[in-house]
């Protein structure tokens, strides 16, 4: 498979001294969907939007649907549809306004458009509500509408930036459908980024895991799952016996089916390939020195366990709620300023 | 001409947008009405004054009015600017192959447009009030004309700011701080002649009375071509070169 989108060594430094993005070089290949996972201020907007013309790397490379971003923007431009992640359409318009708007900016023909906009009002459900204001959708609804903007001019590629951020479960599971649809029917290329493991491991082919601007790992979601290579046992010992924690970690390290003991703020993740006949003996060799355990459980390995494994922390703690998660956004946005 | 289907394009969003906020057209027009009937009748004593150009004050006012509602127009320009950066629209914009200068070309143009309608509106309140045009319809068009011509210098000052000002309460507070002085310190309320030596010397080289005198001319002397063209002339200059640098600032602000 050819690739469609490439980048050599992108980086971008905001003029704060901000190191969005640090030297990234990856492959997209055309007709799949390729997810950026990482938690909020990781870099993946700042990606987006250099990929997308919007914003000049500081260095490195980059071609989108064998264009140069920066000598060829216009063509990069017309080859891609941009769906962000604000939900940026227009409350005072209706629906078919809102699209008829977008169709215009990619100067589609007005029998082409008509067309297109019946087209895509229909894969997203929203042909009855077409004329009506946008000030009266729902979110989900909102979001929808977006999506069939950013596919008015059929594009080779998508971007869609957290497609499903703030959204409830139901609307949730809905994009996604729509998601898999596109790249099924249309035969598109999508490069999405998001936050929540289950989106990740749900709809993307390959993943690249980032953190601070670095990819930390690329590959399909299972590869990486079974590179973790077994189950992982969350250990947490009692506050009064966490002096002597230590000495019995040492002694679980040496069993024959423990690969890796990952330690986090106040847990310890042993990763072990046999994870059922390994619980007893980390009960004995606890009991041994004396320590006693507050809780334990076992998982078998999801992407939660890969981002771990390799950034060496939970991506969960940084999901934090919606305001904080608006808060960084203009932080971010301030710095791109 | 891609440059043109995107600025209309552009300006047909706004317009929809200006017509959809009903209270925002609504009170664009009534707003100058209360000025026109309260301080026209306010002031009626002044008209009397020996050596006032005109009958009455409400016949000296017409034109400033129809230039204020103007002036306070033009700032919307700018604000939209601001609101679709904020909302993420602006990327959506970019992220297309659209001419970057249709963007603030296409909001300007909105505005005059907005600002046409607003000034043959409050031009046809004011002939109903009992104020007279010499130049009858045509002198009104020119007139329009010429308002429309001040509200996309207004717009592309309003705009130039957006584009650097990423938030609308500091814009409005400059928006205000540059409109009202540049208002009261016209020949729109007041003569000249009536006004202390100082306040005429900066009111002399203020851009506003330049658009003020034609119209006045218009409305209560004839076709003073004397006053009207070399009036219109650095207005339509103004507009140019302000139209010039919002556009470019805009395209900097993106870059």
């Amino acid at each position: 498979m050819p690739s469609i989108i490439t980048t050599q060594g992108l980086t971008k430094i905001y003029p704060r001294g901000i190191k969005a993005v640090d030297n990234v070089s990856f492959e997209v290949e055309e007709g799949e969907i390729y997810g950026f996972l990482g938690p909020n201020g990781a870099g993946k907007t700042t990606t987006i939007l250099m990929l997308i013309t919007l914003l000049k790397p500081t260095n490195g490379k980059a071609t989108v649907c064998g264009f140069d971003i920066l000598k060829e923007q216009s063509k990069v431009r017309e080859s891609i549809g941009y769906v962000s992640q604000d939900i940026a359409v227009d409350e005072n318009l209706t629906g078919r306004e809102n699209l008829l708007l977008q169709g215009r900016f990619y100067h589609l023909p007005k029998d082409v458009l008509e067309k297109r906009i019946e087209e895509v009002l229909q894969m997203v459900d929203l042909t009855d509500r077409a004329d009506h204001l946008v000030a009266t959708y729902s979110g989900g609804m909102r979001k929808r509408l977006d999506i069939a903007e950013g596919l008015i001019h059929r594009p080779k590629i998508l971007f869609v930036d957290e497609p499903t951020l703030g959204l409830d479960i139901q609307t949730r599971h809905k994009i996604w459908e729509y998601i898999q649809r596109l790249r099924k029917e249309a035969n598109m290329t999508i490069f999405l980024t998001t936050h929540y493991m289950d989106e990740a491991d749900a709809l993307c082919d390959r993943i690249s895991i980032i953190d601070y601007g670095q990819i930390k790992v690329v590959g399909k979601p299972n590869d990486l799952k079974s590179q973790i290579g077994g189950d992982v046992i969350t250990l947490k010992f009692t506050k009064a016996t966490n002096i002597l924690a230590e000495e019995a970690i040492e002694s679980i390290r040496k069993m024959t089916f423990v690969e890796n003991i990952i330690s986090t703020k106040d847990s310890y993740n042993i990763i072990a390939r046999n994870g059922e006949t390994t619980i007893p003996k980390i009960f004995e060799a606890v009991s041994r020195v004396g320590a006693s355990i507050e809780s334990i459980s076992m998982k078998r390995p999801t992407l939660d366990e890969v981002f771990l494994a390799y950034t060496g922390r939970a991506l969960r703690e940084e999901e934090g709620s919606r305001e904080e998660l608006m808060s960084e956004r203009i932080r971010l946005r301030r710095a791109r300023i | 001409m891609s440059i043109a289907f995107d600025t209309l394009n552009i300006c047909w969003r706004e317009l929809k947008r200006f017509i959809r906020q009903p209270a925002r057209v609504i009170m664009s027009v009534v707003q100058p009405i209360i000025w026109l009937s309260l301080m026209g009748n306010m002031f009626q004593m002044v008209g009397k004054l020996p050596g006032f150009p005109t009958m009455s004050y409400l016949d000296y006012m017409a034109p400033g009015i129809v230039i204020m509602t103007t002036l306070f127009g033009g700032v919307y320009g700018g604000l939209s600017v601001v609101w679709d950066r904020r909302l993420g629209f602006l990327n959506k914009m970019l992220a297309a192959p659209i001419s970057r200068s249709s963007i603030p070309v296409g909001k300007m143009l909105a505005s005059t447009i907005q600002s046409g309608l607003q000034a043959s509106i409050i031009l046809s309140v004011a002939l109903l009030m009992g104020v007279r045009c010499t130049t009858g319809i045509l002198g009104v068009i020119v007139i329009i004309l010429i308002a429309m011509i001040l509200c996309l210098t207004l717009s592309g000052i309003s705009l130039a700011l957006g584009a650097m000002i990423k938030t609308h309460e500091t814009l409005m507070v400059i928006m205000n701080f540059l409109t009202m002085p540049l208002m009261f310190t016209s020949s729109a309320l007041f003569p000249l002649e009536f006004m202390p030596s100082w306040l005429a010397t900066i009111a002399k080289w203020n851009p506003l009375t330049y658009t003020i005198d034609p119209i006045r001319a218009l409305m209560t002397k004839g076709w003073d071509w004397a006053i009207i063209l070399p009036g219109m002339a650095s207005v339509a200059i103004f507009a140019l070169a302000v139209t010039s640098v919002a556009t470019f600032l805009f395209k900097r602000s993106i870059a």
